[in-house]
């Protein structure tokens, strides 16, 4: 008689726990702020805060030295009246468990919510023609970008190819590019979609630098990273910086002190005289 | 007679083009500056972190805006190139109009646009438009992110407890540290300038093995640097650099080493006027002196370069000025004083080059280019001396090139006693140039239509023309000729095969190269004494690239050359390498026959990868000579 009390006992405590249990919520996510009887996470809603709120270590259990704030990661369990009962505080970041769409309804805010014109609706596909920033949705999917480059036909053939750009402080050789035939190079690199950054290409150095089709110093590309498996990037560079066409007689800075003869062969051996006219024929 | 025809020709073509395009020339469309913003930060602790460019600051939050408010918070957190900040915890914003509280404050600034979770009786989602503090739309929608914090979890760059962020151009951190071992390192302040104005990166600094830079100023036009610097000459010393920037200028100036009685003072000026006018120039002075004390030597080169473009072709003047010896005559007689030649050439080219201009229909493409110019030497620098190698000391002599018959002196100067060298007359100390030439090539021609693009096989060619007639009677002949063949093999691995023809022809009108002696000797090898200064250089290609991935890349090319003058080692003088360790430059007479260059790339940290490089070169028979590149060319690479 006992043993079926104890059971009817255990059955009724199990059923309590169930049902008290199934009108709570558990969502996880960031803090943002502690304060003023509410507790607000980094999706920017504010929930109640209940007064005999607990307070655990969220991988323990039990008692912890974090006081909810800013940056710290928490679990929150919400009552069903919307009010946060327990937190389980973790300056690691939490799995994720619940979803904040479930507990949207206990958010509090006295105004009452408004479309916001600013904001794209993601499923809505760009009209052809538009690539602008302000109107395009980025996913932030990884998206392997292929640039090749058509370099001017006198660029030196073991020249090494590079690209600049300001996301590398325009370190001159921050992308190395591979030749893959006489005119060409190419490399692949892979970047989140809504990537946006400035580029131009060189020679190793910034005295190397492409330069514009009418010699002066050109603007750098553009490139707008768009949702895509694979982007492909066909540019030219007309001229360099240091190598304009008729350059033989260009000096290079490195080299002091600077042959000022403009003669085509610099590394001939010492024992070959300088070029002289033939005996008694000086020239006219 | 025949060239200066083809040079009228020309100019008048290019003035032709010039004229008949200027109807079809785009207008700019104008663009909106961004708006900019200063933010004056204060915190218990800010962290920044380079490779991601994100200010993280926590504890007693304070900014004040140049747009005319002042927040305080718990947290701070600031993308620097998406240029929007946030402050989260306890928020407190105010403004002319007053002061609210909150839990977090987000700022777009390049959207204009405020997010604020104020706490009046209850919570509340608040947007500022335009900057217009004083009207929040109440209840407007945020976007999902606008309270994100970003998740970091590598160690700071940079810390510190105030920073002055200019938007999308600067941040200058106070009471910074960085960190070195684990170990703080104090730097007072330090600027971190991520302007996209590219005139920042220009430098003069020439190359070193290690760099340590310390941007201790800096403002949205200029930026301020203390170098320390290592390299294999000068091991390590100091340097400094000051770069002032605009939108159209820049003016960087530099002393490397500062703290080395070499010094290298360097000077780069760049202005762009209208939109179709430019002019920069570089100078280099050289002094050799203890900190600041009276130089023992001085040295000066400045090279200038203008463009004016035109519709359809341009004009560039380029000319460059050098002296040896600042110090002036007499001042090498001094005791200490170790100052050089008093040379002081200069050099002046003015060229006009075409657009590249589409054949007609034909998938062929022409540019053409002249140029005048002269190089003007009275003293003399030491190519070509006169008197011959092994007959007497080099002999100092006025000009550029002496060529002509056997004298008894030049300008007044006799040989030195017991000399047997020989001296000719005239000495050129100008020597004025007509340059002529051409390009012509073909970007890609499939030479099969298959099904797949991986069994696609493409056909470049270039060629390359070019005549220089100079005033001493010789003419310098260039053909450079390129041919080359590739296919894609699947997305990852492509080849190509390579075929180069480069013709030097320097022709003299009487006379000109004489035979090397004593022959077959080792510094006239049987293989050398036909040589009368036309050169050709073969080379076969073969290069290969594999790229399974962003993150790894490997490449091989293999080269032969088939040259004449033969290659014989140790005959022709390499070309010096860079401090990297490549060669300063490519093509050059007595290449060793054959080369292999291996280059493997991969991912070594999740912003870097490591570039590893070298070169083994071989001769072949009779010479049988092998030598690896001296070292492996290692360079570490920012993604």
């Amino acid at each position: 008689m006992r043993r079926i009390a104890f059971a009817v006992s255990a059955l009724w405590l199990a059923v309590v726990l169930l049902a008290a249990s199934a009108g709570n919520i558990v969502v996880s996510g960031q803090l943002l702020a502690y304060q003023d009887g509410y507790v607000f996470f980094t999706t920017g809603d504010g929930f109640h805060v209940a007064q005999d709120i607990v307070i655990r270590d969220a991988k323990t259990g039990g008692p912890t030295a974090l006081h909810p704030a800013p940056r710290i990661w928490a679990r929150a369990t919400f009552d069903p009246n919307g009010r946060v009962t327990e937190l389980d505080l973790s300056r690691a970041p939490l799995a994720p468990q619940g979803s904040f769409a479930d507990v949207a309804r206990f958010a509090v805010a006295l105004s009452s919510p408004v479309p916001n014109p600013d904001l794209l609706d993601a499923a809505t596909t760009p009209p052809p023609g538009q690539t602008t920033v302000a109107t395009q949705h980025f996913s932030g999917r990884p998206v392997l970008v292929t640039f090749i480059v058509q370099v001017p036909p006198y660029t030196p053939f073991t020249s090494s190819i590079y690209i600049a750009t300001d996301q590398s402080g325009w370190n001159a050789q921050a992308i190395p590019m591979d030749r893959v035939d006489a005119l060409h190079y190419q490399i692949t690199r892979r970047f989140a979609s809504g990537t946006v950054f400035r580029y131009l290409y060189n020679r190793g150095s910034l005295q190397t630098q492409e330069i514009a089709q009418n010699g002066l110093a050109r603007k750098p590309r553009e490139l707008v990273v768009t949702d895509a498996d694979v982007r492909v990037l066909r540019d030219t560079v007309y001229a360099w910086q240091d190598a304009a066409p008729g350059g033989l007689n260009q000096v290079q800075p490195q080299i002091m002190p600077t042959p000022y003869n403009p003669a085509p062969f610099p590394n001939l051996p010492p024992g070959l005289p300088p070029p002289q006219p033939p005996a008694g024929k000086p020239p006219r | 007679m025949p060239r200066i025809v083809c040079s009228a020709f020309a100019t008048l073509m290019l003035v032709l083009a010039s004229t008949a395009a200027r109807a079809a020339e785009p207008t700019p469309a104008p663009t909106a500056a961004p708006p900019r913003t200063v933010l004056y930060l204060n915190a218990a602790r800010l962290d920044f972190y380079y490779n991601r460019f994100l200010i993280e600051g926590d504890g007693n939050v304070r900014v004040r805006t140049s747009d005319g408010f002042t927040v305080t918070g718990d947290a701070f957190s600031m993308d620097l190139k998406l240029n929007r900040f946030m402050i989260a915890g306890h928020v407190t914003m105010h403004d002319a109009t007053g002061t609210v509280s909150g839990a977090a404050i987000a700022d777009f600034l390049d959207f204009r646009r405020i997010y604020f979770v104020p706490v009046t009786s209850e919570p509340d989602r608040w947007t500022f438009l335009n900057g217009d503090l004083a009207h929040p739309v109440k209840g407007r929608e945020m976007p999902g992110d606008a309270f994100y914090f970003p998740e970091v979890n590598e160690h700071p760059s940079v810390t510190g407890t105030g920073a002055v962020i200019d938007s999308k151009t600067y941040v200058r951190f106070i009471n910074a540290h960085t960190y070195f071992l684990n170990s703080g390192v104090p730097l007072g302040t330090y600027v971190v300038n991520f302007s996209s104005n590219q005139y920042f990166a220009q430098n003069t600094l020439s190359g070193a093995s290690v760099d340590l830079t310390w941007t201790m100023a800096g403002s949205p036009n200029a930026l301020t640097a203390l170098h320390l610097r290592y390299d294999p000459t000068y091991k390590t010393y100091l340097s400094v650099e000051q770069h002032l920037v605009g939108d159209h200028e820049y003016a960087i100036f530099s002393v490397n080493p500062a703290t080395r009685a070499e010094k290298w003072w360097n000077l780069a000026l760049y202005e762009k006027l209208g939109s179709r006018f430019q002019i920069q120039s570089f100078t280099q002075y050289y002094t050799q002196q203890a900190w600041l004390r009276e130089p023992q030597a001085a040295q000066q080169t400045t090279f200038i370069n203008a463009t004016y473009a035109f519709p359809h072709s341009y004009v560039t003047a380029s000319s460059q000025l050098t002296n040896y010896s600042l110090l002036g005559p007499g001042s090498l007689q001094p005791h200490g004083t170790v100052a050089g030649s008093l040379d002081h050439p200069s050099q002046l080219q003015v060229t006009a080059s075409s657009f590249q201009n589409k054949i007609g229909n034909l998938p062929l493409y022409e540019q053409i280019y002249e140029g005048y110019g002269f190089n003007h030497d009275t003293v003399g620098g030491d190519q070509y001396l006169q008197g011959f190698p092994g007959h007497g000391a080099p002999i100092p002599i006025p000009g550029l090139q002496a060529f002509g018959a056997p004298c008894p002196d030049q300008h007044g100067v006799k040989p030195p006693p017991g000399a047997s060298a020989v001296y000719y007359c005239p000495v050129y100390t100008t020597i004025w140039n007509t340059v002529l030439g051409f390009n012509l090539f073909t970007p890609s021609i499939k030479l099969n239509q298959p099904e797949s693009p991986y069994e696609t096989y493409y056909f470049n060619a270039s060629f390359n023309k070019q005549y220089q007639w100079n005033s001493l009677p010789h003419w310098i002949s260039t053909t450079n000729e390129n041919f080359s063949i590739s296919r894609q093999f699947t997305r990852a691995l492509n080849t190509y095969v390579g075929y180069q023809i480069l013709n030097v022809g320097d022709h003299y009108i009487k006379g000109g190269y004489l035979p090397c002696e004593p022959v077959n000797t080792s510094t006239c090898p049987l293989s050398f004494t036909s040589f009368r200064g036309v050169s050709t250089q073969r080379t076969t290609s073969l290069g290969l690239n594999d790229a399974p991935n962003p993150e790894f890349n490997f490449s091989l090319l293999v080269r032969h050359h088939d040259d004449y003058p033969t290659a014989v080692p140790g005959l022709f003088g390499l070309p010096p390498n860079n401090i990297i360790g490549q060669p300063l430059y490519t093509s050059y007479l007595g290449q060793a026959p054959y080369d292999a260059t291996g280059d493997v790339r991969f991912k070594i940290l999740s912003h870097a990868m490591l570039d590893l490089s070298r070169t083994f070169y071989w001769y072949g028979n009779p010479y049988r000579t092998t030598f690896w590149q001296p070292t492996f060319v290692v360079q570490l690479l920012p993604i």
